[in-house]
């Protein structure tokens, strides 16, 4: 279960964090809802140990992490820009994680042919990741994501630079990958539809706070203030 | 592993690494550059303060060397404009068959060795003359005028001049009021870098100039290594860099002031077929004299490498002139190469990841010092190695100081190829790493060594070519028993007889057939691989 109480991030005294208090249960998938530049992006970063909060604490199992750097913390982030290693093929991409593990070779081999079948890439274990498609990238570094079974899996607008179709089609897929593996992950969208798909709960962030949690469905019937009202389209 | 994180800075840049891996550079540098080079400053102002420097300024022979310096300068690069800019003019505005390979061509003399390049004047029988000298600076540095003028050119749009006119001007009229003012950055910048390059001339000065003719360059080395007078050349090497850090900060001044608001078009769209008897006649005289004025003393090089009955070729295995066989210099050279290649290979390497890490101070102050081995001439590098190098062992007895001083030399190149590359990778991927489990350590020989490893070959291709070519700083420091390609076509030059002749001909064929096979080595892996990151 991942816990942060009031973290605060401030990059030249403009707090992109003002306190944010959330909770990720095991096995639960929490949307992070928000307009760009609501902080989005920077808790994940925290969360990660990428950045240091200026203020709160960052919990796994109660047990204290904000101290851990990020390589120890066995979180998984997928980026936006997907940032697969240009001088890596598909597999070698996806098998490094598993190598960081220490596990022995041809476990690595095992792991990654079966999730690169996760995401139907098998096959494509050979090829460079420079030609692939959008889709073919995004399911790249989702599988590299996934493979070594992070204890907390963190995606940063991870159908934000597809187009609408794939982006419809890709959601489902998804959802099915993270509710397969049972992860507990958070992820960050700015599109309602994406959030209410994928999630059990959706927490709505603006302005480096998070204003209200909860089914999208229950913050429509009864938003917390007028913003979040207009943000979701309540009625 | 250190838990804490860095209060200021991404937990992924750790400062130490960047520390550590800054570390050999600066010892590199420190030993190899700043050290030698303070010791020549204190040459230049040990005894009574300032008696160095007013000896040499009342010196008549070295007033005439300064003066020589700066005037064959200036002309050196007014002839290098006049004689470029017909090939300037055709590839900037004309499309037609051979284009690219005339612009390759005119590049082959500037990645040429310096002494290769003397000794085609040689070849051509103009050795002794103020004339050599010009002409072998005009051949040299063509190509700066070429790219660089001509690569802007290309670029403007050519609205701007229909548009003059179409307001009533002539050619010559819109020539003159808008190209030519609109040219001007790229012209004062091509005219200060060969400017430079003639005002620290010494290779072509030294083997062309036959003891008349010498620049503050070749002045150094005499008063060092031929009269031991060395005060007096340390103050001329301390005059010598006030006058290139002068000529840089007006580069740098021009370079800034260059921000001209223009928008430039891509060259497919403003390059025109020429048409008109007249107009053909000229694109073919332009491309056709240039092509002569380059081919004609490398063709005289090559000849005279064959003259006497290939005598040349035959005496690079047999004992011959001189104490040292030809084969024996080849061998160093190639062996120097593949040594200081190695050196400057890891410094440039390592320096280049501080370079790209950090934005913090400890980068970007270390891009600067990085640098300022370019800045000064080969010369004093090799005459700083020569004063000071004793200490604390004497190096001086041992061959690693050519290699040493050929590495110190092709370090801020290699920099240059590998910086860029290690810049283009995100961050993002690297905290990709860091976030699939690797440590700092791991990030660094996962990530950063594999993609620089590319860059690191085009740089490694650099080094050898310099290497193999280098004569200034070489020249101080060689001995018989380490003497190189280009120390002993010198050697061989400065002796009389016909068989010394032909040797230093076919010497210098195979040093130009060397450096033009890494240069081309380098153009494929650059054009390949790297530029698909």
């Amino acid at each position: 279960m991942l816990q942060t109480t009031g973290l605060v991030k401030r990059f030249d005294g403009v707090e992109a964090l003002a306190g944010v208090d959330l909770t990720v249960g095991d096995g639960e998938v929490v949307a992070v809802l928000g307009p760009s530049g609501s902080g989005k992006s920077t808790l994940l970063r925290v969360v990660a140990g990428l950045e240091r909060p200026d203020a709160g604490r960052v919990l796994w199992n109660g047990e204290d992490v904000t101290d851990v750097p990020p390589h120890l913390r066995r979180f998984g982030l997928m980026f936006q820009s997907y940032a697969l290693f240009p001088h890596l093929t598909v597999a070698g991409n996806v098998a490094f994680g598993l190598r960081m593990m220490g596990l022995s070779p041809d476990e690595v081999a095992r792991r990654t042919e079966e999730a690169l079948r996760w995401v139907d890439l098998d096959g494509f274990g050979d090829r460079p990741v420079e030609g692939l498609s959008g889709g073919e990238q995004q399911r790249v570094a989702l599988a590299r994501t996934l493979a070594p079974e992070p204890r907390l899996v963190m995606l940063d607008e991870p159908l934000g630079a597809l187009d609408r179709n794939l982006r419809e089609r890709l959601v489902v897929d998804t959802r099915r990958l993270l509710r397969e593996r049972g992860a507990t992950a958070l992820y960050v969208t700015h599109d309602h539809a994406e959030a209410d798909a994928v999630a059990d709960r959706v927490a709505i962030m603006r302005n480096g706070r998070i204003c209200q949690t909860g089914a999208l469905e229950e913050i429509r019937r009864d938003p917390a203030d007028d913003w979040v009202a207009d943000f979701v389209g309540a009625p | 592993m250190d838990r804490r994180l860095d209060r200021d800075r991404p937990a992924i840049g750790t400062r130490r690494l960047t520390l550590a891996l800054a570390a050999l550079p600066v010892a590199f540098l420190g030993y190899l550059f700043v050290y030698p080079v303070g010791r020549v400053l204190w040459l230049a102002l040990a005894g009574e303060p300032g008696t160095a420097f007013a000896r040499v300024l009342a010196d008549p022979r070295m007033r005439g060397s300064a003066w020589f310096t700066l005037w064959q300068a200036g002309l050196s690069t007014a002839l290098t404009l006049l004689a470029a800019f017909p090939l300037t003019w055709a590839v900037a505005r004309y499309r037609f068959w051979g284009r690219r390979l005339v612009r390759a061509l005119v590049t082959v003399p500037f990645v040429l060795p310096t002494v290769v390049v003397g000794t085609a004047f040689v070849a051509l029988g103009l050795d002794g003359s103020l004339a050599a000298i010009l002409a072998a600076h005009v051949f040299y540095n063509m190509a700066v005028v070429v790219r660089t003028v001509g690569g802007l050119w290309s670029r403007l749009d050519p609205d701007l001049v229909d548009s003059a006119r179409a307001l009533g001007a002539s050619p010559w009229r819109a020539f003159r009021t808008v190209t030519l003012p609109l040219l001007r950055p790229a012209i004062a910048a091509a005219s200060s870098i060969v400017f430079l390059f003639t005002f620290t001339s010494f290779g072509v000065v030294l083997i062309l100039g036959n003891l008349r003719w010498r620049t503050i360059e070749v002045e150094i080395y005499h008063q060092a290594i031929t009269f031991l007078r060395l005060p007096a050349a340390g103050a001329l090497a301390v005059l010598q860099m006030v006058g290139v850090t002068a000529i840089l900060v007006l580069y740098s001044r021009y370079q800034e002031r260059r921000a001209v608001r223009m928008r430039l078009v891509a060259e497919h769209q403003t390059l025109r077929r020429p048409t008109g008897v007249r107009l053909k006649a000229a694109v073919a005289a332009a491309v056709l004299g240039t092509t002569a004025a380059v081919m004609i003393p490398l063709g005289g090089l090559l000849a005279a490498s064959f003259a006497n009955g290939g005598a040349g070729w035959r005496f690079l295995t047999q004992p011959g002139p001189l104490a040292t066989r030809p084969v024996e210099a080849i061998g160093n050279s190639l062996a120097f190469a593949a040594v200081a290649t190695l050196m400057a290979v890891v410094v440039g390497t390592l320096s280049a990841l501080v370079v790209s890490r950090g934005s913090g101070l400890v980068s970007r102050w270390f891009d600067v010092v990085l640098m300022l081995p370019l800045g000064t001439s080969a010369v004093t590098i090799g005459f700083g190695f020569l004063v000071a190098l004793d200490r604390p062992v004497d190096l001086r007895a041992t061959w690693i100081l050519v290699p040493l001083a050929h590495a110190l030399v092709a370090v801020p190149f290699v920099v240059r190829a590998a910086a860029p590359i290690l810049r283009s990778v995100r961050p993002e991927v690297r905290e990709a790493a860091t976030m699939l489990g690797a440590s700092p350590r791991r990030v660094f020989a996962e990530i950063d060594l594999p993609i620089v490893a590319r860059a690191v070959a085009v740089g490694a291709g650099f080094a050898a070519a310099i290497s193999l070519g280098e004569f200034g700083a070489t020249s101080f420091i060689v001995r018989p028993n380490t003497i190189t390609i280009p120390t002993l076509i010198f050697r061989l030059l400065s002796r009389p007889g016909s068989v010394s002749f032909a040797a230093a001909m076919a010497m210098a064929v195979l040093l130009a057939v060397l450096t033009a096979a890494l240069i081309m080595a380098v153009d494929r892996v650059r054009a390949g691989e790297v530029g698909s990151f």
